[in-house]
């Protein structure tokens, strides 16, 4: 039995990266090595790049109506993604006792945490932003729309990103405070509905749509962030982008510090 | 309420002292939402021994066993696995225990196979060819190779449960702990279990939960008894068993047993009987402080009321016997 132990190489992985690579390889595999990753593709580009785009323009929109269209959709729609992917992740594992079972293998609990942050990450930013983005501005300078430099529309599909990764990491924050799927659903998906609702009321306090994500993809204030992206215009404001960016961390931060008192 | 053992009982923490503690807690104590779940618990588990955890449902067994692991942080107490702190060093232990809990549960769609080697992973880096040279070792200590490349979905409880015992020892542990191994195995299986408990025993130190008597009696070195949160008994079981035989005898008599049976209870050394009548005999289960009087006195006293004693002697204990003693003793004395 000792000379079995010698024969394979331990581990070495120590403090809080402690079983992040082999957990994000396992995350990582149930996107690519299933079906998941070309159905999470075939997904967006329906939705996303016939629907958003194609469509719409064989409809009655303008080119630019349906850029900007596809922008907001794609934030909305990767955003309702992420929060169902983040909190069955977390939710789901705590409910079939398997997050118990991995951890009492050398794996530390930011270790968990991040593995599913960056595996769905991954998986939304190549199946919901690259992939669809890129067919996007092919599809929108094929349709004639001026102005649109492949920087500028990267950097829009960056600030969807962002927007995206806001609620991600909302709701998997939620997922390590809540044990419930309600709390965690209906906190996330309303902060997010909440974005779409205040387009119906006239005057949404300025604090609000400089703190929360809304006006990266959602037409308030001037129009979303992500359309003077696209266009190469400069940007009215930064705030919304950097507050959206400390949220960010600051949700990745209590799911890790929470994670770590949790009890199986 | 009194939450020490009898001294009897407690000999263990002072058997084998040259052997090291693997498991040592110190006043562990776990309090969930103002019910205490553990009061503060002080037991050790030595070396290369095979301890069977037993206790009734809520004793205490599953919460003892998480908080070993890291799983649940304790109240009160500290604890050491390999000398190691389970709360600040938690990191050294995990490397060096296989757990199975008490309900596995695994990722549903990967296979036996893929599960092993995903465990295996957290261990080792390589060489995969040794790894899955291990992977295949270990299916087939439990049985499974020929399940080995299924998906974990389709398996059956007993198929997920040598799954689980397998995934334990994927990693060579020093210490397996084992929540209820042999629950949802049938017969069978329960055998298999017990036999790769009892070759493992060689390098690893196995420290499991049961409720299935029988099995600790044939593997186990030593058994640690939880009642209510609380340790009402460990010991090597051959002692254990000693003391349940030294207390208890057995007196079948036959005619007019009911002056016997009264004066039998007058006597001062007499803490129990429980009887049995059956084709005109009485068969007396007599529990006793002072054995040796006991054992001078009894067929007298018998003689003495005018019955003929049809058969005398200690009572034959098994674990179960004294296992239900303990703990009904224990209960009263909460």
């Amino acid at each position: 039995m000792t000379t079995k132990i010698i024969s394979m190489t331990p581990t070495r992985e120590r403090g809080w990266k402690m079983g992040l690579g082999n957990m994000l390889a396992k995350e990582l595999a149930a996107w690519y090595r299933t079906r998941r990753w070309w159905i999470q593709c075939l997904l967006w580009l329906v939705i996303l790049n016939v629907a958003g785009i194609d469509l719409n323009i064989r409809g009655d929109q303008t080119v630019q109506q349906a850029g900007s269209g596809f922008l907001t959709m794609a934030g909305f729609g990767l955003s309702i993604a992420a929060i169902s992917m983040a909190q069955d992740s977390i939710l789901g594992e705590k409910h079939s006792g398997t997050a118990a079972w991995v951890l009492s293998k050398p794996l530390r609990r930011p270790a968990f945490v991040l593995a599913k942050l960056f595996a769905i990450g991954l998986g939304i930013l190549v199946t919901g932003i690259m992939l669809p983005g890129a067919v996007a501005y092919f599809q929108l300078t094929h349709f004639g729309l001026q102005g649109l430099t492949p920087v500028g529309f990267a950097g829009a599909m960056g600030l969807v990103a962002l927007h995206t990764l806001f609620y991600l990491t909302l709701a998997l924050m939620l997922a390590t405070l809540f044990n419930g799927r309600g709390p965690v659903l209906g906190i996330s998906l309303g902060i997010l509905l909440a974005g779409l609702m205040i387009l119906f009321f006239a005057n949404t306090p300025e604090l609000l749509l400089a703190i929360l994500p809304w006006r990266l993809v959602m037409p308030l204030g001037g129009g979303p962030l992500v359309g003077y992206l696209a266009l190469g215009a400069p940007l009215p404001t930064l705030t919304p982008i950097i507050a959206t960016a400390v949220w960010c961390v600051l949700f990745t931060g209590v799911a890790i510090w929470r994670i770590r008192r949790e009890e199986f | 309420m009194d939450t020490t053992c009898k001294p009897q009982l407690m000999n263990c923490l002072m058997m084998n002292e040259s052997t090291p503690p693997v498991i040592e807690t110190h006043s562990l104590t776990k309090t969930y939402k103002g019910v205490q779940a553990l009061q503060p618990l002080d037991l050790v588990v030595r070396e290369h021994s095979i301890c069977g955890f037993l206790g009734p449902n809520g004793a205490g067994k599953t919460t003892t066993i998480k908080l070993l692991l890291g799983l649940a942080r304790p109240t009160a107490g500290t604890a050491q696995v390999f000398g190691k702190d389970i709360e600040k060093e938690n990191d050294e232990i995990l490397r060096r225990v296989g757990y199975l809990a008490q309900d596995p549960r695994f990722y549903e769609y990967m296979t036996a196979r893929e599960t092993l080697r995903f465990t295996a992973r957290f261990f080792y880096t390589g060489p995969r060819a040794e790894i899955e040279r291990r992977i295949s070792e270990t299916l087939d200590l439990v049985g499974l190779s020929d399940k080995a490349d299924r998906p974990v979905k389709g398996f059956s409880g007993g198929e997920r449960q040598r799954l689980g015992i397998a995934q334990a020892q994927v990693n060579y542990p020093d210490l397996l702990i084992l929540d209820e191994p042999a629950a949802s195995l049938d017969p069978i299986g329960r055998k298999d279990v017990l036999q790769v408990m009892e070759k493992l025993r060689q390098h690893t130190t196995i420290f499991y939960s049961t409720h299935i008597l029988d099995d600790v009696q044939r593997v186990s070195d030593t058994v640690i008894i939880l009642n209510k949160g609380a340790l009402v008994a460990q010991g090597p079981i051959e002692d254990l068993l000693a003391w349940g035989q030294a207390e208890s005898f057995t007196l079948t008599v036959k005619g007019d047993s009911a002056g016997v049976e009264a004066r039998l209870r007058s006597q001062p050394w007499v803490t129990g009987i429980d009887t049995l009548s059956r084709n005109g005999r009485v068969c007396w289960q007599i529990r006793v402080s002072d054995p040796d009087l006991a054992e001078a006195q009894l067929p007298a006293l018998a003689l003495a009321g005018g019955v003929t004693i049809c058969e005398f002697g200690r009572k034959t204990q098994n674990l179960e016997n004294v296992f239900l003693s303990i703990v009904e003793e224990s209960n009263h004395d909460y």
